[in-house]
């Protein structure tokens, strides 16, 4: 029924009979992203798997909103699931901070494997359920790196007084003075336009969102600082998960484990097409002095990291690296 | 029913209904999408995600130029700035047989090309014009037609708050969306001028010319310079990045202030009358945006637009054919509604049909923007005309006779443009603003 | 009640007058900041963006006062006096309607929803944000109301064309 916040109709992708439920996902970005293909072949193997009574609906594009947004709509209980970056929680719960910092994770593997790590997480993730959001799993959601429009960064120096975009949130604007920049909280949308009329120098994201956003043909130099790993969470509304049938739950969960595996998969494939993309458009690549960015921005991370809670699960994170 | 159609039901339904009994249509659309909400998201979360997607609407930093070009407007229309233009436009043209008319085709795209109000342009440029013209012999409904025709040029030529309105909508670019309207907009115009030149051309006592010596011209142009210089301070700020959109529109509002407190054609004491008129028509726009949000969501939601665009298709694939018919339809529109709230309301349907098959965002805005700025001089609704009758003090059916022409030839640029992609896109591309 | 009415629209007028100047100087005072200063100021931008909202919403409840919300009242216009009268108090009734689902229980149940969501550079919380929406609703409602009463009464025409905006 309507009334339940949960749409009994929705159409599939194959075509086949209408599942009973469908969970509707909001999503921010094309149906090209890896995160997209992995939680569409989910609602796939879900709707086979439980004899077509379930299946998800991914709604791309932000068509139902910005991340802000569509995690208030699974707040609410209009929409089952969201997938958000992870900064976002740092305004529903302080603690989620922790895996936000630089330098925390030393690959995607070490990442995927410690954030999905119920010993770990599980405080963590379920310490909003009170407000109807809790976190389902920790997807890849790249390796940051800075790009720039006049010449490419070697070190900390290079930065100097160039305007950089950085997402909306206290800790990235410090970063980036720490860097050597001067930030400027912006929204993705603008981004492009400023930097080719020069309002920005430049902006930092991996290379999936440089290849696919174009930004590649205003700022060409791409440099390899390394100096964030952000996860982006799939939400869900606790009352959903606790109204499905245990044999349902179970399979959905197990499912959002592969659709995590996938999506780490998928990520790899994509960079060097990326790559291959950005470079048909006059992207350079460079690596950089690694060492003096460490060395910069590492008081950073000791800063923010201000109580034990979170003292803890990074060090848990840190002696699960290798 | 299945809830999606009901969904539909209610919301074309309920939208046709109030409109019908002359609901203001921010009424129509917010009050049939919030139940059609009810009925795709259930009772209880209904009115709360009507409420969030209202707000996430008007949440917008670009949005912000609006207010601002509207201020900029009405600074304007109460300055000396309109006076300044007609002089200039009179040095351009001056030497045309039919130069007065000739110079409100002129003025009003000089006036739209600072303001992004065509209305204000046909107030402020009509009340001057006028008067002028029937000292010559022009038949005055004539004089108000010309006037009239000409004034939404404006809405093509930036700064234009309908292209604001409509890159939120279609999440483009504004910067792109300003630049593709400059030779629409030329084209525009030309098309007034050209039947303006038809109609003298069958007048012969009509081919006054309004010679301007190269020392006055100069003397004029020069007093003019701060208005017109105000055109390029928009445009070149925005396309060499002193400022983005929004700022640009601060930047015009500063820059008409200080000249009209130079001229002391505004005092302190008309401020808040100023700052409450632009507060209205900003609100109204506003209260637009955020309900045709609710809209936006209810229609993605229930995946309403990809049944029209089904439906569109089962009646023909032919592309020439579906942009033909989609003109048409935004015709009939323009002939009832003001052309803010058909960008709003038709764009989620229509866009994704057409870029479907190939046809950019870009050139889709200013097409979508030219057949609706005919809308604004098309009877029986018509804001601009009935702004432009009431300068005039001529009645309505006298002017639209001799706004036929016009009506023609612009019907005729509205083929060009939709069949042009490069009249839109060529300067964009020029200028890298294609991604 | 048109005493009321005509206290709140002043009241209401001057917060318009107000917020739409501190708007003008506070994007003016941005790009200064970001040109001539060559140092991007934080806060502008956000508090830009809710100053804005609060003067839409606002604006928004005061131009319903007014009845100047743009129309397509063709249709009505040719009817007799009689019917326009009736057609006038059922477009009051459906504002009332919109304002008493969508404005205020709509945005109480969000303010509700957000009232502990922190936000980025200024130091409010996402709640304070929503709350112009019923707010906005509470006053769209008296007027609708205030109108209702007025054109049944005959105080006020049923069809005021003079009052709405143009916009293009
Ligand atoms: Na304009
Ligand atoms: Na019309």
């Amino acid at each position: 029924s309507a009334g339940d916040g949960t749409s009994s109709k929705g159409d599939t992708k194959d075509g086949g009979a209408k599942a009973e439920k469908t969970l509707k996902l909001a999503f921010n970005q094309q149906p090209n992203h890896p995160q997209f293909i992995a939680l569409d072949a989910m609602g796939e193997r879900l709707k086979q798997r439980t004899a077509g009574k379930y299946d998800i609906e991914v709604f791309p594009n932000e068509t139902l909103g910005t991340q802000k947004d569509t995690v208030e709509l699974v707040k609410a209980g209009t929409i089952e699931m969201s997938m958000v970056a992870a900064p976002l929680m740092e305004s529903f719960n302080k603690d989620f901070i922790v895996f936000n910092l630089p330098f925390t994770f030393d690959s995607q593997e070490h990442q995927r494997k410690t954030t999905n790590d119920p010993a770990i997480v599980s405080e963590l993730y379920s310490s909003l359920d009170s407000q109807g959001l809790r976190v389902l799993g920790s997807f890849h959601g790249g390796v940051r790196n800075m790009y720039t429009s006049k010449k490419p960064i070697n070190t900390p120096a290079d930065m100097k007084g160039l305007k950089i975009r950085v997402i909306e949130s206290d800790t990235n604007v410090e970063m980036m003075k720490l860097m050597g920049g001067s930030p400027a909280p912006m929204g993705m949308g603008e981004v492009y336009t400023a930097i080719q009329s020069g309002v920005l120098d430049g902006a930092e994201n991996n290379e999936l969102t440089y290849a696919n956003v174009k930004h590649a043909e205003v700022a060409k130099f791409y440099s390899y600082t390394r100096h964030l790993m952000l996860p982006d969470y799939l939400l869900i509304n606790p009352k959903v998960l606790d109204a499905m049938p245990e044999d349902v739950r179970k399979i959905f969960l197990e499912e959002i484990a592969v659709a995590v595996e996938e999506e780490g998969q998928l990520w790899g494939q994509e960079i060097p097409r990326s790559k291959a993309l950005a470079e048909k458009a006059g992207a350079q690549f460079n690596e950089v002095d690694a060492a003096s960015f460490t060395s910069l921005i590492a008081p950073l991370t000791q800063q923010k990291l201000d109580n034990d809670k979170i003292r803890g699960i990074h060090a848990k994170v840190r002696a699960a690296a290798k | 029913m299945e809830a999606a159609a009901l969904a539909g039901l209610v919301l074309v339904g309920g939208i046709a209904v109030l409109l019908l009994i002359g609901a203001p249509i921010s009424v129509a659309v917010g009050l049939s999408s919030t139940l059609a909400m009810f009925v795709v998201v259930g009772f209880d979360n209904g009115a709360l995600t009507a409420a969030q997607q209202m707000f996430r609407g008007i949440n917008s930093f670009a949005l912000l130029a609006i207010p601002f070009f509207v201020l900029a407007g009405v600074i304007m229309s109460q300055g000396g700035i309109a006076l300044q233009l007609i002089n200039a436009g009179k040095v351009l043209v001056g030497r045309v047989p039919g130069s007065l008319p000739q110079t409100t085709v002129a003025a009003n795209t000089l006036f739209g090309a600072v303001s992004g109000s065509s209305i204000a342009a046909a107030a402020a440029i009509g009340t001057t014009m006028g008067p002028l013209e029937a000292k010559e012999g022009y038949n005055k409904n004539f004089s108000a037609a010309v006037n009239v025709a000409s004034a939404p040029g404006g809405m093509l030529v930036p700064p234009s708050n309908l292209m604001i309105v409509y890159s939120l909508v279609s999440g483009s670019s504004v910067a792109a969306l300003f630049v593709a309207g400059y030779l629409p907009g030329l084209l525009w115009a030309v098309a007034c001028s050209a039947v303006v030149y038809l109609y003298v051309r069958r007048h012969p006592e009509l081919r006054e010319t309004q010679r301007v010596g190269l020392r006055e011209g100069a003397r004029v142009l020069l007093i003019a310079l701060p208005s017109l210089l105000l055109i390029a301070v928009v445009i070149v700020g925005i396309l060499a990045g002193f400022f983005t959109a929004t700022e640009s529109a601060a930047i015009a509002v500063f820059y008409s202030a200080i000249q009209s407190a130079f001229y002391r054609t505004i005092k302190l004491r008309d401020v808040p009358g100023i700052l409450l008129e632009s507060t209205k028509i900003t609100a109204v726009v506003m209260f637009l945006i955020a309900v045709s949000t609710i809209m936006g969501f209810v229609l993605s939601f229930s995946k309403i637009p990809e049944l029209v665009s089904d439906a569109m298709f089962g009646f023909s694939e032919n592309p020439v054919v579906l942009l033909l018919l989609i003109a048409v339809i935004l015709l009939i529109v323009g002939c009832f509604m003001d052309a803010t709230p058909a960008v709003l309301i038709f764009t989620p349907i229509f866009l994704p049909i057409v870029t479907s098959f190939g046809i950019d965002p870009i050139h889709f805005g200013i097409m979508m923007i030219f057949n609706l700025s005919i809308g604004t001089i098309t009877p029986p609704v018509g804001t601009v005309l009935f702004v432009g009758a009431k300068v005039s003090g001529q009645p309505i059916e006298g002017i639209v006779r001799q706004l036929m022409p016009f009506l023609a030839a612009l019907t005729i640029c509205l083929i060009i443009v939709i069949f042009t992609p490069g009249l839109s896109l060529w300067l964009p591309e020029l200028f890298g603003l294609m991604p | 009640m048109t005493a009321v009415k005509n206290v709140l629209d002043r009241v209401l007028g001057w917060c318009c007058i107000v917020l739409f100047a501190a708007l003008v100087l506070d994007v003016g005072w941005q790009v200064f900041a970001r040109q001539v200063l060559d140092a991007p100021s934080g806060w502008s931008e956000e508090l830009a963006k809710y100053l804005f909202i609060w003067l839409g919403l606002l604006g928004g409840a005061w131009v319903f006062g007014e009845r100047g919300h743009v129309a397509a009242d063709l249709a009505v216009q040719r009817m007799p006096e009689k019917v326009q009268r009736v057609t006038a108090v059922l477009v009051q009734f459906a504002t009332l309607m919109f304002a008493a689902l969508t404005l205020i229980w709509g945005g109480y149940r969000v303010v509700h929803l957000t009232w502990d969501q922190t936000l980025t550079g200024l130091p409010v919380n996402v709640g304070w944000m929503y709350l112009a929406l019923p707010i906005s609703g509470v006053i769209t409602a008296f007027y609708a109301i205030y109108h209702t009463i007025s054109i049944s009464k005959g105080d006020e025409v049923p069809i005021d064309l003079e009052a709405e905006t143009a916009l293009s």
